[in-house]
């Protein structure tokens, strides 16, 4: 298992160094560029646009570019001035040596611009994600085991309705609900917040947190229940026939042990597939919902940079996210072989 | 069996790990601009306030974060709305347009000899005399040697930025420690702006870190207050905090405590907080959002007197794809009674009030805005049959399908269609398509087929070596909204009609609009003599009017949607809505 861990780390090493290549030209190839609306001024003076290209390393070819990006420039001379030339040694230190380089928009270091949102997306995410696991585990399970009861018809259409309803939507219907017209009967106020992630300018507490995080939370875990729940019964509907499980009834075991222990181990497996593709979202966030309940995470962070063609952010997203998803792989990988003995990796 | 299991704990304990960080996260004090990033020393908060003790709160509520207080680098209008609260620039400019003195004692003028221009050269030296009674929060006074910091920094070559005007300026001489004089190669109308009004603002000297630069600084994210408010905390991406500034020089102001700048990024969760009183101050609100409240009994609305915003047609005079006008004239709109054909289908009444719930007001030329309105430009007439009949003249006859075809007109082949790209951006949303479908209809009313098309504002506007849709010249018309900032129209004018700007990447005449006697007239402007002024861009009305490079069309609504509970709230075109924070108050 060590040595199938270390060959696909270094599998994946060389993997992003591709996708680096990949992404950078893309990024850079698509239409537009940065200083188009540059903030709000839609139309920069040529002269400032000159003064621009250079103090954001654009006026440079793109291989050059590529180079500084991931090797940095502290190690050549480079030109900073609009008028002199190649005087001083670079200060960028390039993503090789966790430099990420800084934000066109803002001017803030990358790793300081992610470092502000990701935590509030981890937040909101993996609440998520575990909240819709912790619901729609036990009710695919039941529904399988129930198959065409009021239960399981009941799942099914939930899950139809929770896969249909789209984020932006049920998002604004639950604020208009919770925060518009119910009220809280002690306090008048709206019963939940609209959004944000703690009340501006009032100590911590953790109601108000929890208070905050409802109302996203209930919008994302809704398409996430729906799909896992779905998932999980036909995979278990897929187990419970086969003949192992007969033969653990028949060695006496009880129902609770043969459903929990041996059929819903297998199931799971093609579930962990299935959560590992979706752990990048961790990390990447979710941008209706963060837009719509004004969540400071990542989601809305790189709907921005792409908007306004912010590069270094961008990339920085793209390459992170890229290894989240290379990680979450090798992750599954783990899992199948934690869940089902017979697997084992050389 | 037991390996699995640990396996399996340690991923449980992960997640768990993960959630509590994030739980943890949000429960530290929120995060004021990262210590990291931060220049010392350290923006100076009062220490009653910081403690919590404010008494009066209001809430402004944004669709998205200023990237910084220096406004003139991004110009989102986010940041000016942060910088008002916080830095004073020389001057101001009020709803009307008059500016008044901030940072100055007075305003220097020709009259009280503090303007003087070299009448061979037009050399231009402004003295300006600075209020001695403004200090920076740290108690240090705001003196001459902080702007002639802020000049050095705005006009370094690396870590600059061309501020309106700078280019002008071949120095700045201290004469004591509150004057200065400015001094001018050329005559320069818009001086009372190069250091203040809506974009500009003195920063410390002490506090800035020059090498850090103008457009980079951590000061310009975590600023040293000489105005109405001190930033006492930013969250990223989701508010800001500003306390009353003690040391503000306006004796008795600002009158509220605390203000809280929320970022909230969707719409109509803005309009609910409105309703909900949850937010004291919406701005920039559209006309759709000024409809919606128009029922709400605690929300009012505050409507700038003029608009800046003009919502135009860009017609490319030059064929699709290139960038000269004479060489290769646009086969459909190279013809100037096309281009009058045009305007005459347009019935932007319908426009107006059908799209924009009647808050727009039709506009047809540049000098709509005060003090520059008063040119005798009759507005043009909605009338199908002279556009039908004018386009017959043109050469361009209706066909079997009724899109007309080139029979003997100017510039395209016999046989063309008249067919081409309506183009505008996607980011403007609704109003804008629903705009753009209206008029692709009006052209069809009269044998005009408008394909419609969106782009990214990204791509429209970027440069021609990036595939910039306006700078390379590829599009047929494009519509969208624009206009000049502050209220002198010379730095756009020359932008968007002179033949200098024709040229692609050295400026935004994307309409390749080239007129000699416009040029001369853009010159003539660089006058203080306000009649001079005057008459100048009255005949530029004239030539626009008659050439019609751009279709203007109507302006949209500049408005601030505010609670009923605040006095003094003023939309301001020439500014942002906190151009008189300081008045602000809360009356219940």
């Amino acid at each position: 298992m060590g040595q199938f861990i270390v060959r696909r780390l270094l599998q994946a090493v060389g993997i992003l160094f591709l996708l680096s290549i990949l992404f950078f030209i893309l990024v850079n190839l698509a239409p537009g560029g940065p200083l188009a609306g540059y903030g709000g001024a839609r139309h920069l003076p040529p002269e400032q646009a000159v003064i621009l290209r250079k103090q954001l390393g654009l006026d440079k070819p793109l291989p050059v570019q590529y180079v500084i990006w991931l090797a940095g420039n502290d190690w050549m001379r480079v030109d900073q001035s609009a008028v002199a030339s190649g005087t001083s040694y670079g200060t960028r230190r390039g993503i090789l040596r966790g430099d990420f380089g800084f934000s066109f928009q803002t001017r803030q270091p990358v790793l300081t611009v992610i470092s502000e949102r990701l935590p509030n997306t981890l937040y909101l995410m993996v609440a998520t994600l575990l909240v819709a696991l912790a619901i729609a585990i036990p009710a695919g399970i039941l529904s399988a085991v129930r198959q065409y009861s009021f239960f399981d018809i009941s799942v099914t259409t939930f899950s139809f309705a929770g896969q249909a309803i789209p984020d932006f939507w049920l998002g604004l219907i639950l604020i208009i609900i919770f925060y518009a017209w119910l009220k809280n009967p002690v306090t008048g106020d709206s019963l939940l917040p609209s959004g944000g992630i703690l009340t501006i300018g009032v100590p911590f507490s953790l109601l108000d947190a929890l208070q905050h995080l409802i109302l996203p939370l209930a919008t994302g875990a809704l398409g996430w229940v729906a799909w896992y729940s779905r998932f999980l019964r036909s995979s278990m509907l897929d187990v419970i026939h086969q003949d192992y499980l007969r033969t653990a009834r028949a060695k006496g075991l009880s129902e609770r042990v043969v459903i929990y222990k041996h059929a819903l181990r297998n199931a799971l497996i093609p579930l962990v597939t299935l959560f590992a593709l979706d752990l990048p979202y961790i990390f990447s966030g979710a941008v209706f919902i963060e837009t719509i309940f004004a969540w400071p995470g990542m989601g809305r962070l790189y709907y921005q940079a792409a908007l306004q063609r912010d590069y270094p952010v961008l990339l920085a997203i793209l390459i992170i996210g890229a290894g989240f998803i290379l990680l979450s792989n090798l992750l599954a990988d783990i899992l199948y072989a934690v869940l089902d003995p017979r697997i084992r990796y050389s | 069996m037991s390996k699995n299991k640990t396996v399996r704990s340690l991923i449980q304990i992960s997640l768990l790990v993960i959630l509590t960080a994030g739980l943890v996260d949000c429960g530290k004090p929120p995060a004021v601009t990262p210590a990291s990033t931060r220049s010392e020393p350290t923006a100076v908060v009062p220490a009653a306030t910081s403690a919590g003790t404010a008494t009066s709160s209001i809430t402004i509520i944004i669709p998205e974060e200023p990237p910084s207080f220096n406004a003139v680098i991004s110009d989102t209008g986010y940041d000016a709305l942060v910088m008002h609260m916080s830095l004073l620039g020389m001057t101001g400019i009020d709803p009307e347009g008059n500016i008044f003195p901030v940072l100055a004692s007075e305003l220097p003028t020709v009259d009280n000899g503090e303007v003087v221009i070299n009448d061979q050269t037009k050399e231009m030296d402004v003295t300006w005399k600075m209020r001695r009674d403004v200090t920076w929060a740290d108690g240090t006074p705001v003196s001459a040697e902080d702007v002639l910091f802020t000049y050095e920094a705005a006009s370094d070559p690396t870590n600059g930025f061309a501020i309106p005007g700078l280019d002008l300026v071949t120095g700045i001489d201290k004469i004591d420690d509150y004057t200065f004089v400015v001094h001018f190669s050329s005559t320069y109308p818009d001086y009372l702006s190069f250091l203040g009004g809506r974009q500009i603002v003195i920063w410390p000297k002490h506090y800035c870190n020059l090498d850090q630069g103008y457009t980079a600084w951590d000061c310009g994210r975590n600023p040293l207050s000489d105005g109405p408010y001190i930033l006492k905390e930013w969250v990223t991406s989701d508010h800001l905090i500003f306390v009353r500034n003690p040391k503000y020089f306006e004796p008795g102001k600002p009158n509220i405590d605390q203000i809280i700048v929320s970022v909230v990024p969707d719409a109509s969760v803005r309009e609910t907080m409105m309703r909900q009183g949850d937010a004291d101050i919406l701005m920039w609100a559209t006309e759709q959002v000024a409809n919606d409240l128009k029922d709400a009994s605690n929300v009012k609305l505050s409507i700038s007197p003029t608009s800046r915003w003009v919502m135009r047609l860009f017609i490319n005079l030059a064929a699709k794809g290139t960038t000269d006008p004479v060489a290769t004239p646009n086969p459909l709109f190279g013809d100037v009674r096309v281009r009058q054909a045009i305007r005459m289908a347009i019935d932007v009444d319908k426009i107006t009030s059908s799209v924009w719930y009647g808050y727009a007001q039709p506009v047809w030329t540049e000098f709509f805005r005060p003090p520059y309105n008063t040119c005798n430009i009759a507005r043009p007439k909605l009338d199908i049959e002279g556009a039908k009949a004018l386009l017959d003249q043109a050469g361009w006859a209706v066909g079997a399908d009724g899109i007309r075809v080139c029979k003997g007109c100017m510039f395209a082949q016999e046989g063309d269609r008249f067919q081409f790209d309506l183009l505008t951006y996607s980011e403007y949303g609704e109003p804008l398509i629903l705009t753009q479908q209206l008029i692709g209809e009006m052209f069809k009313a009269v044998g005009i087929q408008a394909s419609l098309t969106q782009a990214e504002g990204s791509v429209m506007w970027a440069d021609s070596s990036s595939g910039g849709i306006e700078q390379s010249g590829n599009y047929d018309i494009d519509l969208y909204d624009d206009g000049y900032a502050g209220i002198d129209p010379s730095y756009f004018l020359s932008y968007y009609y002179s033949s200098a700007s024709a040229v692609p990447d050295q400026g935004w005449n994307v309409v390749r609009f080239v007129n000699a006697q416009f040029d001369s007239l853009i010159e003539e402007t660089n006058t203080l003599n306000s009649q001079t002024r005057q008459t100048a861009f009255c005949e530029m009305a004239q030539i626009l009017d008659q050439q019609l490079p751009q279709i203007l069309l109507f302006t949209t609504l500049n408005a601030e949607a505010y609670s009923t509970r605040l006095t003094n709230i003023q939309a301001n075109i020439n500014s942002v809505v906190s151009w008189n924070v300081a008045d602000w108050t809360i009356t219940k």
